[in-house]
């Protein structure tokens, strides 16, 4: 039933709903059902008109969304046509210009480069570097790329800076990552949410609708968030927290339930292991104690607390802000400890699970583009896992490498002895969006050979030899796996410019002249998405039942899907979970201090995030008109209290320096932000980069850095 | 385990386990085999939690940290229980109480300190114990103990008005206990207070029912065995049944000064926490005194801990402990208090910013030396607390306007709710980043309606939840001009035209089905949100000539059942007037065990409800009850609730239940735009609460009815209008049915009763159903007769299915 959320709802809702399927089915041409390019939520889009006028809409029959959309999705096909756009690739010239040449010249540069890079250095010395925004097709034919035709254990990814964290810490907990482990529609069943590090009324605005009726249906939504956030405005409670202290918080709140007796004892006895240890560490947590770590006060602490613990369904539900730390990991997993204890985990309209940021963080993560990965989620050192994916391949296993560097490593090696000394990216724009940008710049520009494929000249492809127009989202059919683990289909409404070419079929060519074709003939993305389905197979992210047929006809199939006859699995964990025990797994978590906590020098928190009006690296949302007129540069959001100790004026610019290095914002002062934090939002390159300031602080576990929280100063500029 | 130094920690409290798990966070099992003694026989817990024992918040077994297993399973060797009596320090050995003998390398001293016991007469019994109902509180045992005596006694004295004094007291006045404080100086908490702030806690506590005894010195313990009372040196005295001493802590150094280690009020360390005269042995803990201080709060402890343990296990280490900054809250249910570093300025140069309300209980004070926060309390306010104690913690630069430490500016919040009120740039829409200002253009460009503001700036097209203040913007800047927006008054979204005027376009052009009304006025368009109420519409309209088409139904309608929570069904079947025979009781019985429902309920409307019947057997319960549907799952009229009218009550006026079994035969079925609830009631008492009924009858003297239309008491509760007052069963049955039959074609789809009628007004219905102002009365009177006449039960269809899937199992997440 795609209505029953709004089952008891006021007439403002009902309003809402008649009003966006009024506006979803106004009469239309020809059209292409398909969705939009940003963000996980991956709202279904409507795209009409001619080549050079497209029209979007929302589609109001697809589930998730239910034709809502944000600015960036109704504005997404500016990019489409716009006149900044790569129309034929480009090859660094005498004079170091990047003039336009031939499909065939740049091809042949990027394989004579590469192989003199391997004759010289060793296969491991090409880099591929990819990005969650790629659809299923292409991050598996990246994988397979790089292990099959270039022979490389080092390719990774920018979902590394992403979802890593949440996908390591549900892996151990429940043996599986699935961000949502359940439809998005159950939130509005919830009695109690506790959203942790997430602003999604700015970074994914359509989801709101679901805690809008979660709120109406008398749910209570707590929002945990060193800013009041325009999401943390429309919570019942906002804890407020001090950055890097989430572990600290989740201890306290569980300490609470524990005192008070709100933990669900048969559950934690009949489906964990390991509590014994989280009560007596969690015995260590009290109020007092996580109020002076945290700065939440204990009356909130316990309003929280409660909240939770009285709800008969309660959601505990964690994004970047708690996962960006190189406690990640542990942060998430001392969330995860609270939903386990209250029992909430496989029970009917509860749970854990993250909120994936990009488009296609969930698939991106699943198919082998990271370096520790094969197809399905499989790990890579894992002999039966080898074995089965070089099957699919027609490969000998023991032509497999072993795992690579993760994604910081990897840039952080570049140039360097026994690094990677050639590149390929694909679909990230690393200089804006890696920790730490000096340092990665500099070490992109100490590259033998750069190679980058995007749709505009981004920051890294401005550093590259050789730069590749791709196709656009509206160009190109494939797959995409939502947050909720819903794969869905984009499909093409257009065909690309004449000299832009589809990733895949760039990926292809290239193993063509490497001389590793046989293993790269597809007849167009299904027939890759058909490998990728037997090459998953028998792992925790089983796609082997999913065809593009039946995702056409379910609005979506949600994996594990093992065989043809399988209905997809919208809800995890009501039978047990993937952990050898079958039981789900508590851990004891210590809070620990950022990497590089304020001092003297750097007095004050810096965090990094997102704004409504742009997205991630902004390559594609700094060129769209309507998005740079809400957001036309890089600011810093600043307490007036801290604005008047440091000399900082409304509206003037202000240089942040930390340990790494420098740079440069236009203040704004608001006091929904704690005294002692800075905000910058990281969708800027040049002097107004957020990530030259981050630290690269990697969590142990997931290899995340540490982008929210650092110690910083700020000074007003002349 | 050749290689391995031997790492001998004396004490397992606070300090001593938490060193011990610093160092296995390190590694450090790697490089040292552990030995660890505790007093207690027990692992550790939390000793900062045992006043949360005695006032009952915390279980005992909620305050453990580490139980002995942990112990074990890293290979740590625990003497719990072991006093160690001697340390040897030239032959570096420890020996315990018992004839232990441990070797050590480097040896951990953090044996804590003991309750201060001042000098009392009779504080002893003759065997050296102290007297029954005497406890200083400090272990978990004496703590047990406490709440164990305390469950016999009503009246306890606690001697000592500090922290852990006054936690004590709030914890037995939990358990029911008359509580005096005995305190020695003028004011309580004199350690971390001031006089005022210290007066006015005593105030609030004095306010829960503790009574203080301030400036007095106990002198004597009263009692023979088991305490009675106490005696004060002015010679003054106070009855009690159990005395709890709680005047302060003395280092526990009796076991270093024996080892000839340097000791003042404490052992004395180094910056290393090494001990002055022997650098193999350290101190940590409540027994350390570190640059003339020795500390009692936990978080000093913890840092020694760390600090020691990095110093033993990272190589070449130089981490230091130069003092820690100390803060602690009262943990005293009701009362917000937050004390940090010093209590009073220590010069002149030092700035004092206060702020004082007597009556609310707030005292605020801030010391600020060389521009940073030195001292604070705070009293009475909880949430400035902890951003005021994190800018002491961390030494932060204050802002020049020291208010702004004492009350933090209001974060800005939400948008204003008033819109008149918002500026121009401010957000209203965040999903599109839509301001006010944006709107007020769009509305200036010529939008008169939230339709056309919505489609031109996409305002709430997102999550929509700012709908009601871009409507609200609207109205402000067209200045009365709104135009309504048309499609407020459609009845379905896919169809522009209000009810009658769609009325009459399906009655002009006989469409009598859904995909006809579709095909015919909405140009094809495939609609799900219009189907249900299309359907509802034309069986108003064409009785039984309308042509149904399933997939225009709700899956309740589909299968005459209620979709249940846990996707089983529900089934009511009808009970006429709610009166039921032994019969039909039986046979209820015998279907409801047949078919294993999981619930047998009585209804709100006097019938009978089989929950938890999956939808493949639906056929079969109705086919064996042999009763007709209920319609509890439908837009429908539902039931018509009787009291028990006059065969049996003493007070009834009119036959309600004969009456309430008329309308129900005559108007099952019939359906309408929302569900209709009645009832009919025998006498004013009106016990079947007809004046809350969609419709409803009251009996009233005189052989008169009083029909009630548009009652409410669901989520709204509305009393019903009267329509008006008739002799006979005939005319009520006359009038209500032609009150269904105006509802049926004029209220919107899903408007009930209550909602119709107070859109329409009373008067207005009145005049066309009483008066016939409209001249329709006549028509209305025969059409809801044809719908009378259409009724089939629609579990007839149990024997002839619709279609062959109807009553299929569909699999679950479809």
């Amino acid at each position: 039933m795609r209505d029953s959320v709004y089952s008891s709802k006021s007439t403002y809702q009902r309003r809402i709903v008649a009003l966006l399927t009024e506006i979803a089915l106004e009469d239309v041409g020809t059209s292409t059902r398909t969705h939009c390019p940003y963000c996980a939520f991956q709202c279904g889009m409507v795209v009409e008109g001619a080549a050079d006028d497209p029209k979007i809409r929302g589609n109001a029959e697809f589930p998730v969304n239910k034709g809502a959309l944000c600015i960036k999705g109704w504005t997404a096909a500016s990019a489409l046509n716009h006149p900044e756009r790569l129309r034929s690739p480009l090859m660094r010239d005498a004079d170091g210009n990047l003039v336009p040449v031939s499909w065939d010249t740049a091809m042949e540069r990027i394989v004579n480069e590469f192989r003199r890079t391997q004759d010289d250095y060793g296969a491991d010395a090409v880099g591929v570097f990819g990005g969650g925004s790629l659809t299923n097709e292409k991050s598996y034919l990246m994988g397979k790329f790089a292990r099959v035709a270039l022979g490389t254990a080092n390719i990774d990814y920018n979902g590394r800076f992403c979802m890593s964290s949440a996908a390591a810490a549900s892996i151990k907990a429940f043996g599986i990552d699935r961000g949502l482990p359940f439809p998005v529609a159950d939130i509005a069943r919830a009695e109690a949410i506790l959203l942790v590090g997430s602003n999604a009324s700015e970074t994914m605005p359509p989801i709101m609708q679901y805690f809008e009726a979660q709120q109406t249906n008398g749910g209570r939504l707590i929002v945990a968030d060193p800013r009041l956030t325009a999401t943390a405005q429309r919570a019942d409670l906002h804890l407020r927290l001090t950055p890097g202290t989430d572990a600290a918080l989740a201890n306290g709140i569980l300490h609470i339930l524990v005192r008070d007796g709100m933990i669900d004892a048969d559950y934690i006895e009949a489906h964990t292991e390991g509590f014994a240890a989280v009560r007596g560490l969690v015995s260590t947590y009290w109020p007092e104690r996580v109020e002076r770590i945290t700065g939440v006060s204990e009356a909130n602490l316990i309003q929280a607390a409660r909240m939770l613990g009285e709800a008969r369904t309660a959601m505990v539900l964690t994004a970047r802000g708690t996962e960006q730390q190189a406690q990640g990991v542990n942060n998430t997993l001392s969330f995860i400890n609270i939903a386990l204890a209250l029992g909430l985990v496989g029970k009917r309209n509860s749970g854990y699970g993250c909120l994936t940021g990009q488009g296609n963080g969930q698939g991106g993560r699943e198919h082998g583009q990271k370096a520790d990965q094969l197809p399905g989620y499989r790990k890579i050192d894992d002999p039966a896992a080898r074995a089965h994916v070089a099957a699919v391949w027609g490969i000998d296993p023991d032509t497999l490498p072993v795992p690579g560097m993760s994604a910081y490593e990897l840039l952080d090696s570049l140039g360097q002895e026994g690094g990677v000394r050639s590149l390929l990216v694909l679909g990230s724009n690393v200089v804006v969006s890696a920790p730490n940008a000096i340092h990665v710049e500099r070490r992109l520009r100490s590259l033998d050979f750069l190679v980058v494929s995007d749709f505009f000249l981004s920051e890294t492809a401005e550093l590259a030899d050789v730069v590749l127009p791709s196709a656009q989202w509206a160009e190109e059919a494939g797959t995409m796996t939502n947050l909720e683990g819903r794969v869905i289909m984009r499909k093409k409404a257009f065909e690309p410019p004449p000299e832009v070419r589809d990733d895949m079929q760039v990926i292809c060519e290239l193993a063509e002249r490497l001389g590793k074709g046989e293993y790269f003939r597809y007849e167009g993305a299904e027939d890759v998405f058909n490998e990728l389905r037997r090459a998953s197979a028998g792992g925790p992210a089983d796609y082997s039942g999913i065809s593009y047929e039946k995702i056409e006809a379910n609005d979506g199939v949600f994996w594990p899907c093992p065989d043809d006859g399988h209905a997809g699995t919208p809800r995890m964990f009501t039978e047990g979970f993937a952990t050898a025990s079958g039981r789900a797994l508590f851990h004891a978590v210590q809070h620990q201090q950022p990497a590089d906590p304020p001092d003297s020098t750097f007095p004050l928190y810096l965090t990094t995030g997102r704004l409504l009006a742009q997205y991630q690296s902004g390559t594609q949302t700094r060129r769209v008109e309507e998005l740079v007129g809400m957001a036309p540069e890089a600011t810093v959001e600043v307490h007036p209290t801290t604005a008047r100790v440091y000399g900082l004026l409304n509206g003037a610019m202000a240089r942040i320096s930390t340990r790494r290095g420098d740079a440069e914002f236009k203040v704004r002062v608001t006091a929904n932000i704690r005294e002692d934090t800075l905000f910058v939002p990281f969708h800027w390159g040049g002097k107004g980069a957020a990530n030259r300031l981050t630290n690269a602080a990697l969590d142990p576990t997931s290899r995340m850095p540490e982008f929210k929280v650092c110690g910083a100063t700020i000074e007003a500029m002349d | 385990m050749a290689g391995k130094q031997k790492l001998v920690v004396v004490g397992n409290g606070m300090a001593g386990a938490r060193f011990v798990e610093e160092v296995l966070s390190l590694g450090g099992q790697e490089q040292y085999d552990i030995t660890v003694f505790g007093e207690e026989p027990y692992g550790n817990y939390n000793r900062i939690l045992l006043s949360g024992v005695l006032a009952g918040t915390h279980d005992p077994k909620d305050i453990f940290i580490n139980p002995l297993s942990w112990y074990e399973d890293n290979d740590i060797t625990l003497h719990a229980g072991v006093r160690v009596i001697g340390i040897d320090r030239k032959s570096k050995t420890a020996y315990g109480a018992g004839g232990l003998l441990v070797p050590y390398d480097k040896l951990v001293v953090a044996t804590g300190s003991s309750p201060f016991i001042p000098m009392m007469d009779g504080l002893y019994r003759d065997d050296g114990a102290f007297k029954d109902g005497v406890f200083p509180f400090r272990t978990l045992d004496e703590c047990t103990e406490m709440v164990e005596y305390a469950a016999d006694v009503g009246k306890a004295t606690v001697i000592g008005g500090g922290l852990l004094g006054l936690e004590a007291a709030r914890g037995l006045m939990n358990r029911g206990l008359d509580v005096d404080v005995v305190h020695l100086t003028p004011y309580i908490m004199d350690q971390q207070l001031d006089a005022s702030s210290g007066d006015m806690l005593k105030v609030l506590l004095e306010d829960m029912g503790v009574k203080f005894h301030l400036e007095k010195m106990t002198t004597s313990i009263q009692g023979n065995g088991r305490v009675t009372g106490i005696g004060f040196r002015d010679g003054g005295s106070l009855d009690c049944e159990m005395l709890v001493i709680s005047a302060g802590i003395r280092p526990n150094i009796d076991l270093a000064r024996m080892a000839g280690l340097n000791i003042r009020r404490g052992i004395l360390v180094n910056d290393d926490l090494s001990c002055r005269n022997d650098r193999d042995i350290y101190a940590i803990g409540e027994c350390a005194e570190h640059r003339n201080k020795t500390y009692g709060l936990v978080a000093p402890l913890w840092d020694q801990a760390r600090t020691l343990a990095e110093r033993l296990t990272v190589e070449k280490s130089t981490s230091t402990y130069t003092g820690s900054k100390t803060s602690t809250k009262l943990k005293v249910m009701g009362v917000e208090l937050a004390v940090a570093g010093d209590k009073e300025p220590m010069n002149d140069e030092d700035e004092v910013v206060s702020y004082v309300e007597p009556n609310r209980g707030v005292y605020k004070k801030v010391i600020i030396r060389d521009g940073k926060v030195a001292g604070a309390i705070l009293l009475g306010d909880g949430f400035t607390a902890p951003r005021l104690l994190q800018a002491f913690d961390r030494g932060e630069v204050l802002p020049q306007n020291r208010a702004e430490l004492l009350f933090p500016l209001a974060a800005d919040g939400g948008p204003a709710l008033d819109v008149e009120d918002m500026p121009d740039d401010a957000q209203v829409c965040n999903c599109n980043g839509v301001s006010k200002g944006k709107i007020i253009a769009a509305v200036d460009g010529g939008c008169r309606s939230l339709k056309a503001v919505c489609d031109a700036t996409k305002a709430g097209t997102g999550c929509g939840s700012c709908i009601p203040q871009v409507q609200a913007v609207l109205e402000l800047a067209a200045d009365g001009l709104v135009a309504e927006d048309p499609s407020e008054h459609y009845y379905v979204p896919a169809i522009p035209m209000t009810k009658p005027e769609l009325t009459a376009a399906i009655r002009l052009q006989g469409l009598r089905s859904v995909s006809a009304v579709l095909d015919t006025l909405a140009g094809g368009k495939e609609d799900a949100a219009s189907k249900m109420g299309l359907a509802s519409l034309l069986k108003t309209i064409w009785a039984d000539e309308y042509e149904d088409e399933r997939d225009a139904r709700f899956i309740n309608d589909r299968v005459h059942a209620n979709i249940q929570r846990d996707g089983t069904f529900s089934v009511v079947p009808r009970i006429f007037g709610g009166v039921t025979s032994p019969d039909e009781l039986r046979r209820l019985a015998d279907v409801a065990e047949k078919y294993e429902a999981k619930m047998v309920k009585i209804t709100g409307g006097q019938r009978i409800d089989l929950l938890g019947i999956p939808k493949t057997h639906l056929p079969d319960v109705w086919q064996d009850l042999k009763m007709p549907s209920g319609h509890a799952y439908t837009k429908a009229f539902r039931t018509c609730k009787t009291c028990v009218g006059t065969d049996f009550c003493r007070y009834g006026v009119g036959d309600s239940v004969k009456l309430g079994i008329e309308i129900e035969k005559r108007f099952q079925g019939v359906e309408s735009p929302h569900k209709m609830k009645l009832a009919a009631s025998g006498c004013p008492r009106n016990c079947a609460e007809s004046t809350t009924k969609d419709l409803g009858v009251v009996a009233i003297e005189g052989g008169k009815w009083e029909i009630y239309i548009g009652g409410a008491a669901g989520s709204r509760v509305r009393k019903g209008d009267v329509l008006c007052i008739v002799d006979s069963h005939d005319d009520v049955l006359k009038f209500m049915g032609r009150f269904m039959q105006y509802y049926r074609e004029n209220a919107k789809y899903l408007e009930r009763t209550y909602g119709f009628v107070e859109r329409v007004g009373i008067e207005h219905v009145r005049s066309v159903l009483i008066d016939d102002s409209e001249g329709i009365c006549e028509r209305l009177d025969a059409d809801i007769q044809a719908s009378v006449d259409a009724y089939k039960d629609p579990w007839l269809e149990a024997e002839i299915p619709v279609h062959p899937n109807q009553f299929v199992s569909v699999a679950a997440g479809s």
